[in-house]
C-alpha cells in the first residue's frame, strides 16, 4: 500500500535512495545535507536498506569512491552541499567523461565568503560545464520521485551520465511536506537492477568501452548524450506518471500560463511561493504565468524556443550570481543564448533574489511580476539585472 | 625470432604483466610490478598510479584504472564496497600511489582508508620526488637531496610514512626494496594472506631523478638498504621485525653514487650519518617488540 506521510526533503531523499535499491553510499556530512546521510545510515542499521555505507573523510574521496564503486558494478548514491561540492570539483568531472550513472543530491547552499549556511544555486550551477544532468526540485515528493527517475535516466545505455538532484537547503531539505511513499515492488518494476554494459572490474569478465578518440570527440559524445537525455527525461517522466500517477512535466512546467503575455521563470523551492503569487495576480487580471525550470542540464533549448513564442517577455529569477558576466544570472545567460537566433523572441528581464538563502517573499515576487509587465509595456530594460534584495519594497508581508 | 626474443615472449606470456613499457631505462617500477603481479595472481584488481604517469600500470594485464595523482585509496574503497554489495570476496584489491600521492596530497586519504581498515593492499611506489612532473621535492625526498625545487638540497628528512601508518593499528606494514627481491616477494605473500588494510612501502630507483647510470639501479638501491637509509622491516599485528643485517655501511657510500646528493656539505653528511646511526640503534632495540596495540 502507498504510505502517506509528512516528510522533510532530506528524509524523502533518503527514501528515494532506499527505494532505488542503492548499493553503495560514500558520503561525508555537511550542513544542510547531513540529515540525509544520517537517515541512510539509520536505514542501513535498522536493516531496512541493504547498502554499503563508506564513511569517507571528505567529499573528494566521496566522489572518488563513488567512481570506483560505479565502475565496479554497483548503483551508487551520494550527496553534498556548497563547500563540499566545491571540494569535490576535481572528481566531479570524472563520471560524465567516464560515463558513470552516479546519482548525487546537491542540497543547495551558498558558498563562502559571500554566502552562509542557507541556500542559493551557485554550488550546483558551478558544475554546469561538467556534463552532469541537473534536475531541480521544489518539495519533498519531487525530491523522492526525481531520485528514482534519475537512476532510470542515468542508467539508460544511450545516456550513461551522472545525475544531480538539486534541492534547496532548509526550504526543501528541512521543511516537511506531504509525501506519498511508493511501494517497493512498483519501484522495482520501474527501475531494473543496474548493469553497465561497458564496465566490469572483475578479472575475466570482458566488457569494453566503445573506442574513444580525441578529447574533442570525447566531449562531443558527452554533449550528444546530454542531447539525447532531453527526450529520455520526458519519456521517464511519462513512464513514472503511468506507474505512480505523478508527473512533473519533464524538463519545464508551465503553470497558470493561460492568456499570459509574460512569465516568471524559476528554479527550486521559491517556485511554491511564486505559484501562490501568480494565482493572486491572475485573479486581479494580470497576464502573467510561471515557467518552472526543472532541468537545467541539459538546457532545454528547443522546448524553450517553442514555449517562448507564446510570451512577449520572460522574467528570469536567478537565485545565483555570475559576477563579471555579460549581464545577469546564470539562467538568464543560458536563456538568452537559447533564444538569440529566434526571429520573434521575447524580451528577457532578470532578477537576483534569495542570495545566501534569504527568503524570497511574496512582495518581492509581486515586484518582479509587475516590473516584468512594466518592461513589456515600455519595451525598455532599465538594467541588465535587478538586485531585488537591495531595494526597499516596504513591509515584507 | 632469436632464441632470446622467444625466451622473452614465453616469459611474459605466463605473466600478468606485458613485456616492454614506456618507463625510463633503469626504472624500478616495472621490476616491482612484475614481481608483485607474480605474487598477487589472476584474481586481482589494481587501482591507482605509481610510479610516474601510470607508465607501468598500463602493462598490467588485469582490470585496473587510475584517475589522477590526487586520488589515493579512495576509488579502491568504492571498488571494495561494490564487490561486497555483489557478494564478491575473493578478489585482491591493490591500491597504489607514488610518494607524492602517499605522503603529500593523498596522506589524509590513506590515513582514512587505514582507519576504516579497508580490505586492500596499499602500495607506495616511492621514487623520492615528483618525478613525473620533472623532479620536484616530495614529503618522501630524503634529507640533502637536490630536486628542481630544492636546488641546495632538501632541508627536512623523509616523512616516516610506514610508522605513521603502523600507528593506525592496521594488521600489516612492510618496507621493501627491489634490490632484495626475495624479501619483497615474501612480504607481498604475507600481505596477501592477511585481511584488512595492509601497507607496503617500496623504494624504487629513479636514475633520471637521482642522477646515476641506469645500469647501476640495483647496486644503488641495495646500498640504500645496506647503509640503513632505507631499513627493511615489517610490522605484523603491531610487532616490529627487522629483515636485514645489523651492520651498516657509511651513508657516504650511498650518497656518492648519485649526483642528486652532490649539493650536500660535509656537515650535512655528518648529520645524516649521526641520525641514521641513532635510528638504526633504535630499530634494533625495538626488534621483536610490540610497537602498536
Amino acid at each position: 500500500m502507498v504510505q502517506i506521510r509528512m516528510m522533510e526533503g532530506n528524509e524523502a531523499a533518503a527514501y528515494g535512495a532506499m527505494l532505488s535499491r542503492v548499493q553503495v553510499v560514500p558520503a561525508y556530512p555537511i550542513t544542510p545535507q547531513t540529515e540525509l546521510i544520517s537517515f541512510i545510515a539509520q536505514f542501513i542499521t535498522e536493516g531496512k536498506m541493504k547498502a554499503e555505507y563508506i564513511k569517507v573523510e571528505g567529499e573528494h574521496t566521496a566522489m572518488a569512491a563513488a567512481i570506483g564503486a560505479s565502475a565496479a558494478g554497483a548503483r551508487v548514491f551520494t550527496a553534498s552541499s556548497s563547500q563540499g561540492i566545491v571540494f569535490m570539483e576535481e572528481p566531479l568531472w570524472m563520471p560524465p567523461g567516464m560515463r558513470l550513472p552516479i546519482n548525487m543530491c546537491i542540497v543547495n547552499r551558498s558558498i563562502a565568503p559571500t554566502g552562509g549556511l542557507r541556500p542559493d544555486h551557485n554550488d550546483s550551477l558551478l558544475q554546469r560545464d561538467t556534463g552532469w544532468i541537473q534536475l531541480y526540485c521544489e518539495n519533498s515528493q519531487e525530491v523522492m520521485d526525481t531520485i528514482i527517475m534519475g537512476y532510470k535516466i542515468a542508467e539508460n545505455k544511450n545516456i550513461y551520465l551522472p545525475v544531480a538532484t538539486c534541492y534547496d537547503g532548509y526550504f526543501v531539505s528541512a521543511t516537511a511536506s506531504r509525501v506519498e511513499i511508493p511501494e517497493q515492488k512498483d519501484v522495482d518494476a520501474f527501475l531494473p537492477p543496474y548493469e553497465h554494459e561497458w564496465y566490469s572490474l572483475i578479472p575475466g569478465v570482458n566488457k569494453e568501452r566503445p573506442a574513444r578518440g580525441s578529447s574533442a570527440k570525447n566531449r562531443y559524445e558527452v554533449q550528444q548524450a546530454n542531447e539525447r537525455a532531453k527526450k529520455v527525461i520526458e519519456e521517464v517522466d511519462e513512464d513514472f506518471n503511468e506507474t505512480f500517477g505523478r508527473s512533473y512535466d519533464g524538463m519545464i512546467e508551465e503553470y497558470n500560463c493561460d492568456n499570459a503575455e509574460a512569465v516568471l521563470m524559476t528554479m527550486g523551492s521559491m517556485t511554491g511561493t511564486v505559484r501562490d503569487v501568480i494565482d493572486d495576480l491572475k485573479k486581479s487580471g494580470k497576464k502573467i504565468g510561471l515557467l518552472k525550470l526543472r532541468c537545467f542540464r541539459p538546457f532545454p533549448t528547443e522546448e524553450l524556443q517553442k514555449i517562448s513564442k507564446k510570451y512577449h517577455i520572460i522574467g528570469v529569477v536567478d537565485r545565483n550570481t555570475s559576477t563579471g558576466s555579460a549581464g545577469g544570472g546564470i539562467v538568464s545567460l543560458e536563456l538568452a543564448r537559447a533564444l538569440y537566433h529566434l526571429e520573434d523572441r521575447p524580451l528577457i528581464a532578470n532578477f537576483h533574489v534569495g542570495l545566501g538563502g534569504t527568503d524570497v517573499t511574496p512582495r518581492q515576487i509581486e515586484y518582479m511580476a509587475e516590473k516584468t509587465l512594466g518592461i513589456l509595456k515600455t519595451g525598455k530594460i532599465p538594467e541588465p539585472v535587478d538586485w531585488v534584495e537591495l531595494k526597499d519594497l516596504g513591509p515584507v508581508m | 625470432m632469436s632464441v632470446l626474443d622467444k625466451r622473452f615472449d614465453d616469459y611474459y606470456a605466463k605473466r600478468k604483466f606485458y613485456g616492454g613499457n614506456t618507463c625510463c631505462p633503469g626504472c624500478g617500477g616495472p621490476l616491482f610490478w612484475r614481481m608483485a603481479m607474480d605474487v598477487f595472481g589472476p584474481r586481482t584488481v589494481v587501482y591507482g598510479i605509481g610510479p610516474c604517469a601510470g607508465c607501468t600500470m598500463r602493462s598490467i594485464k588485469l582490470p585496473s584504472f587510475n584517475i589522477h595523482f590526487s586520488f589515493v585509496a579512495d576509488g579502491a574503497s568504492g571498488i571494495l564496497a561494490a564487490f561486497r554489495a555483489q557478494g564478491i570476496d575473493d578478489i585482491t584489491v591493490i591500491s597504489s600511489a607514488g610518494d607524492g600521492g602517499t605522503a603529500d596530497i593523498g596522506l589524509g586519504k590513506i590515513s582514512a582508508a587505514a582507519e576504516r581498515n579497508e580490505n586492500m593492499i596499499q602500495i607506495c611506489i616511492d621514487n623520492e620526488a615528483y618525478m613525473n612532473t620533472g623532479i620536484q621535492k616530495s614529503g618522501l625526498t630524503p634529507y640533502g637531496s637536490w630536486t628542481t625545487t630544492t636546488p641546495l638540497g632538501k632541508e627536512a628528512p623523509k616523512k616516516d610514512v610506514p610508522l605513521i601508518l603502523a600507528a593506525h593499528h592496521i594488521p600489516y606494514v612492510a618496507t621493501v626494496s627491489v634490490a632484495y627481491p626475495q624479501d619483497l616477494k615474501k612480504k607481498l605473500e604475507t600481505a596477501k594472506s592477511i585481511k584488512g588494510f595492509r601497507y607496503i612501502h617500496a623504494v624504487i630507483p629513479c636514475p633520471t631523478g637521482w642522477r646515476f647510470d641506469p645500469s647501476k639501479s640495483i647496486e644503488v638501491t641495495k646500498l640504500g638498504v645496506d647503509t640503513w637509509l632505507w631499513p627493511l622491516y615489517e610490522i605484523n599485528d603491531g610487532i616490529l621485525k627487522m629483515n636485514m643485517k645489523k651492520e651498516a655501511k657509511p651513508v657516504k657510500e650511498y650518497l656518492d653514487t648519485q649526483q642528486r646528493f652532490r649539493v650536500m656539505k660535509q656537515e650535512n653528511i655528518e648529520w645524516l650519518q649521526k641520525e641514521t646511526d641513532k635510528r638504526r640503534e633504535e630499530l634494533i632495540s625495538l626488534d621483536g617488540k610490540k610497537l602498536f596495540y
